[in-house]
Formats: structure tokens, sequence, C-alpha cells
């Protein structure tokens, strides 16, 4: 492609954070990248940024990948399934690529986009809508995009209330009575605040391009948007504002945060915004099966399961076989999952590909104090991990 | 190089009954699928992506159902997916001097692309079909045509729409006509499905008005088995042919059945696409209630479903009770609703606590966003 080619101009662009690994999610992230683990019964998480992207009018997404990233960027396709194949713009993954005179892997948040400005520049684009890939919400940008230009910040970064007690876990934005951003503290341990920040940010590009290129020449920089390019835009006085989204949220970046997101979806599927239906890449099987042996009751499954034993109070994705005798309760069952005659599983995840063997147990009952749920890994076999 | 095209067949019991509205390859199956996926699936998955499809009437949910291709990679810049729909000055023309209905177009497009072989098909014949082996077999052989069949029990409510083969010791079909529907008769039934050389695809339907895959066996390569070498292959996997709104309720009812449905979707490894729509998954509630039945993605559960079939987005609430249904798109069963041995056509809503009776020989048909 010439550069000629290339050069559309685009209001606001979209740039995917989705080369991180998502440790906290253990072994469920070894063989794939978090953005890239499934959800809810028909998707992965990506699928959630992707279709906000779409659903707000904004066509062109770059998603930056590093760390496992052959499901994902055989998820993302050509982008067909979210429309996002087109002429001009669309999707485009983005790994990361050596060039004269630099061979190097994404370092941080920040430098993934700023190793990027050519393709970002192409679109010569007003505003970059940059997003971190591992949260679970429905969100129309569009709307955060008029305050951004309403009030002309340089920076608008979107926050939702949490509670308190949780705030320590978040990046917290400290603001004055305008929702002007005065401190970004990164998970603090006393936080003086409990607006957090959701991963959403607006930038003029502009003014973003000037930060990274200091940033990148800054050699005591770990090249985080948190921890350096937020912080020097605030030195600099940048006009950086919050802005407060009250629908539902969730980051998914834990076993228990994602093994809760899940069962929100029992009580309610929508979300709380009904008319967003998430797009993603089904398998296309036939129509899920219940047995005459089989009994499903308070539970989200999908296309090509087959269920001859019972099933409670769980979330099951596509292909997942539940035998003649087993038992499944308040679990998260991934894709392709078999669970053999008798086999009983309670309180867990149970990642793509697994077999629980017959008569096996996995996880125990959940206890108000107790730990995060039973994960197992992708493909892994229960024979002989027992309860 | 193969070129697919797909004949249709008017069923005036079905259209005026089952399918108001739809041709019949539009008609829904398994819960989230339409016959033509089938066609479209085994053309694609035998490497024959060139298709050619002649349509007659009712053909809007069709097109819609099918779009470009994209679902079966039939979007393409070379081959894919060509409709050829009727035009209205078609229909104004009288019987003698019509001169350029849709087939006609089909055929002079089949003769000016490249490809030398024909695979005509019925569009609306449910199974999984690899048609790369008969193909084969079709070079090796030499012979003009191969017609593809099953060895099976034609029931009665088939007849009329059968068509059996007689075939001699060497494989060479020497008879085509109606099947009988006699009880315990093993026929072998017609699939639909003919591979021949192009040349003589041109002969046989080079001067054809409109025609449909009936007159097609029967009219039109009958009359030449005397001269042609005209063989035939055997089909082994499950099959459906619909014809009426008997027969539909039927087999879709036969998808209970694991082994077919395994016969039907996994067969070979070879997939069958449809158009895919991004409904949520299927929900059930707390005291639902299920036994022997698929349920396609999209439903709220909270009844109780018994031998049935249930397609995309349906709402059966608390207390209503479903056995013996095939319940298509949308529709809704209200709180202590009863349904036994019904189709509901999309759309359809069964108000609260009503009793809607068929029978095993006879189930009942609702029309389409009907409230009752």
């Amino acid at each position: 492609m010439s550069k000629s080619d290339m050069y559309y101009g685009k209001e606001c662009i979209a740039m995917l954070l989705a080369g991180g690994r998502g440790s906290r999610l253990g072994s469920l992230t070894e063989a794939i990248a978090k953005p890239a683990v499934t959800f809810g019964g028909k998707y992965r998480i990506i699928d959630f940024p992707l279709t906000n992207c779409v659903r707000s009018g904004i066509d062109t997404v770059g998603v930056m990948t590093q760390y496992q990233p052959l499901l994902l960027h055989s998820y993302i396709g050509r982008g067909q399934d979210w429309d996002l194949d087109l002429l001009v713009g669309g999707v485009s993954i983005l790994p990361p690529h050596s060039k004269p005179g630099s061979t190097a892997w994404y370092s941080g948040t920040a430098n993934a986009v700023y190793q990027n400005v050519d393709f970002i520049d192409a679109y010569q684009p007003e505003y970059l809508l940059v997003l971190a890939a591992d949260h679970v919400y429905k969100m129309d940008y569009s709307k955060m995009l008029d305050h951004h230009k309403q009030i002309g910040a340089d920076c608008t970064i979107a926050v939702i209330e949490v509670p308190m007690k949780d705030a320590s876990r978040f990046g917290i934005l400290n603001t004055d009575p305008h929702d002007r951003v005065v401190e970004f503290e990164e998970k603090p341990e006393v936080p003086k605040n409990n607006l957090a920040s959701m991963g959403v940010y607006i930038f003029n590009w502009n003014v973003l391009r000037k930060y990274l290129a200091q940033d990148d020449a800054d050699p005591n920089s770990e090249n985080d948007f948190g921890g350096d390019i937020l912080p020097n835009m605030l030195a600099d006085g940048c006009g950086m504002f919050a802005y407060r989204f009250d629908g539902y949220w969730k980051d998914v970046g834990t076993e228990e945060s994602l093994w809760q997101a899940n069962m929100d979806l029992l009580d309610d599927m929508h979300l709380g915004f009904e008319n967003w239906q998430i797009l993603s890449k089904s398998g296309g099987q036939p129509p899920h099966y219940i047995a005459p042996t089989g009994s499903i009751q308070n539970t989200l499954i999908t296309e090509g399961c087959e269920i001859y034993g019972t099933v409670e109070h769980s979330v099951l994705s596509a292909g997942v076989v539940v035998e003649e005798g087993a038992v499944v309760k308040n679990s998260v069952i991934m894709g392709n999952v078999r669970i053999r005659k008798n086999a009983t599983v309670e309180y867990a995840i149970l990642g793509e590909n697994t077999v629980v063997a017959t008569g096996q147990t996995v996880g125990t009952e959940r206890s108000p104090n107790g730990g995060g749920p039973t994960l197992l890994v992708h493909g892994a076999t229960a024979e002989s991990k027992g309860g | 190089m193969y070129i697919g095209l797909s004949l249709s067949d008017p069923h005036p019991d079905f259209v005026s009954d089952g399918s108001t509205k739809r041709t019949l390859s539009a008609a829904q199956f398994a819960g989230r699928y339409r016959l033509v996926d089938f066609m479209l699936s085994n053309m694609v998955n035998s490497g024959i992506n060139h298709i050619g499809m002649v349509l007659n009437s009712h053909y809007q949910s069709l097109i819609a159902h099918i779009g470009m291709g994209k679902e079966w990679d039939l979007a393409r810049k070379s081959g894919g997916l060509t409709f050829f729909p009727p035009y209205l000055s078609d229909a104004r023309q009288s019987v003698n001097n019509e001169i350029d209905g849709p087939l006609h177009r089909a055929v002079q497009a089949v003769a000016k692309i490249s490809g030398e072989y024909v695979v005509l098909v019925d569009s609306s014949v449910v199974c999984n079909l690899d048609y790369r082996p008969a193909m084969d077999a079709h070079r090796l052989s030499g012979a003009d045509v191969m017609a593809i069949y099953v060895k099976k029990q034609v029931q009665p409510d088939s007849r009329g729409y059968a068509v059996a083969y007689d075939i001699d010791e060497d494989g060479r079909i020497t008879g085509i006509s109606g099947a009988s529907g006699a009880k315990d008769e093993v026929q072998n039934v017609s699939l639909g499905a003919y591979i021949m050389d192009k040349r003589v695809f041109l002969q046989l339907m080079g001067r054809e008005k409109n025609c449909g895959m009936l007159r097609f066996s029967k009219e039109i390569l009958a009359p030449q088995l005397w001269r042609l070498r005209v063989r035939g292959y055997e089909f082994r996997g499950y099959t459906a042919q619909i014809s009426s709104v008997e027969t539909f309720f039927r087999h879709n009812m036969e998808m209970l059945d694991t082994e077919k449905r395994n016969e039907l979707f996994h067969y070979g490894g070879r997939r069958i696409f449809t158009s895919r729509r991004d409904s949520l998954p299927t929900k059930y509630g707390k005291r639902a209630h299920i036994e022997n039945s698929i349920i396609a993605d999209g439903c709220q559960i909270e009844g109780t479903v018994i031998n049935s079939v249930i397609c995309r987005n349906v709402r059966i609430r608390p207390g209503a009770v479903v056995e013996n249904c095939v319940l298509k798109d949308r529709t809704v069963v209200e709180r202590h609703a009863k349904l036994n041995w019904m189709i509901v056509d999309r759309g359809g809503y069964i108000s609260e606590s009503r009793n809607m009776l068929g029978s095993d020989t006879y189930p009942v048909y609702i029309e389409p966003e009907r409230i009752i």
C-alpha cells in the first residue's frame, strides 16, 4: 500500500491495548491473552470494546497485541464479525514490529501507542480513543467524545464510582468540584476518592503525540499511561477531566471478578443496556440439546451444548457436554468442555477444552468468606485433581 | 471446475399452509437453519464456489437470509453466488413466446462461464453430503449423468414429491418414476442432485423455459435414459425432503434423535453454515423444566418444554407447557398456556392460559405474527 492510499481523515480512531497477559487470571491466560478469555457463554472479552466502538460510530480500531496473540488474531480476523472489514479504516491488528534502528517489544501502554504513531497519523484524527481491552461494559463513546469537545479538554478519562473500600484496587482520579482531574493515583493504599478510571481515555491527538514523543525520549520512564503520560500532562497543566459513567462496568481481571461478572449475567443479561447487542464471532453450531435425563435451571447456555446431567446457576459456552449423572453448579464453563458421567463441578471456572473425568469432583461449595472459584486451565484434564 | 446450479419446485400445499409467503428452501429446520443452508454448505464444503440459484416465487426471505453469501464464503471476486430471479415481464409472456425466464438466463450464464461440469441440485433437500466422491466417480465412470440417491422408504405424505430410480446391476439408472410411498418398500429415492458434463446439461436444458427439479427428473431426464448413460451414486447419511406441513413437522422432530442430529451436523467434520445473528445466549429460569428438546439461542425459558424444537428468541413464561411442538422465531407462550402438537410460525403470540391441541398425525399450524 502506498502511503497516499492510507490517508483518509477520521475524526476519532480507537487504539485497543490488547497485549497484556492479565497475570491475575493465573493459568487461564497461560496460552491466550486476557482479551481473548471467554465471557458470558458467547463472547470473548474483546467483544465489548470492539462492539462499543462500532456502536459509537468509531469504525477505525487498531488492536495492539503482544502476549500470546494467536487466538486473538484469528478471532478478530478481518473484523467481519463486528462490521469492521472496511476498505477505509476497519480493524487493524498491530503487533510490535522492527524498523530501522529499533527492534522492540511494547515496553508499556504508552510505548505501544507510540510505536504505532504512523498508523494513527495516516488517518489524521483529531481525537484518539485509548481503550483497555479487559473490561466488561456497554458504553457509547460518542457521548463521551461530545463531552470532551464541549468542555474543550486535552484529555478525558471515563470514571465510575466504586465502593470506597474497593478503591485501592483501581486507578483513582482525584478531582476538583468541576470534575477537573488534579491528581492520578494508581492503586493508592489510602484512596482519597472513589472515582475509578475505567481504562477509557480520549486525547487530543496533537497533544498526546507530543507527550508520547517526550516520554519515549525519557530513559527513566516506564512508558505507561497511568504512571507516566497522565502525571506529565497534569504537571504541565493540561486540561484533564473525568467523565462519569453510571452503567454496568466490571474489571474481569481476577478469577473471582471474572466468575462474578458471569454470574451477574444471570440477573441481567443486558447488563443494564438492552439495545446494545454485543457482536461476536460465534461458531455456528446447531442449537443446544437437553436430553430426557437433563435438568437445567437458572443458567445461560448456547449453541452446540448437550445436557444429559444437571446444570444449575451456571454459564455455559458453546459445545459443552454434560453427561448423565454429572452435576454443574455455580460455575463458568468455557467452550467445548466435557464433563463426564457422575462428575461434580461446583463454584469453578473451567477453561476451554477441559475434560472432567467420570465421577471426579472439581471445586467446593462457595462460602461467604472462602477463597475464589476453583480454576481448571484451558485444555486440562481433571483426571487426578480431586476436589 | 464445477458449477453449481439449484432449482426449486413449487409446493402448493406447503406454500399455502406451512410456509406462507416463503419459498420452501427458506423454511426453517432444526431451530436455526433454513433448508437452503444444507445445499449451500454441501456445495462449498465440496469445493464448488460458483453457484447459481434459480428463483421462482416468494424468494424475499430466502434472499434476506443468504445476502451476498458471506456466511458461506461466497461473497468473492471470482465465482460466488448469483441469483436468477424472474422478471416482471416473464409473467406477462404467454406460454408460447416465453423466451427468457430465470432458468433460461441461468442456462445462458452457465454456457458462458468456464467449468466442465454442472452440479444440478434441489435447493431444499436436507443432508450433509460431500459431492467430491460422487464427482470423482462421475469422471471415472465416463457416464453422462451421475444421479445421487438414497435407499429409503418413502412415507405416504411425501408421495407425489419423491422420485425413485430403477437401477440395474451395473449401477445404470434404467427408469425414473414417482416414488410409490408403499409401506415397507425401500426404494432408490432421488436426492434431487445430478452431476453432469456441461455439454450434457446444455443439451438437456438449452430449450427449457421453466423447470423445477421434479420436472427435470421426470420429464427431461427420464425420456433420455435410452440414449444417455445415467448412473446412480448412493448416499448413506441422514436425509430429509420436506414437502408438506406433516413432513416439515416430522423431520424437525427427527432432530431430537441425537444419532440423526450427529449424522447431519457432525458428518466427516463438514459444518453446516447459516446466517449468524449474535443472539444472546438462551436463559433458563429457576423453574424451567426441559426434556428432550433442541433450543436455539436468544430464548428465555421459564416454563416446561418437552419433545420440542424451539427456534431463536422464543419466550416461554412460567407455568406454560410446550409439548411436541415446533416454535419458530420470536414465538411467545404466555403463563399457563398449554401447547401440544403445534407448529407456531414466527412471531406467534399465545395468550395466557390458552390450550391448543393438534395431533401427532395432524400438527396444527399457526401462521406468522398471529395472536391467539
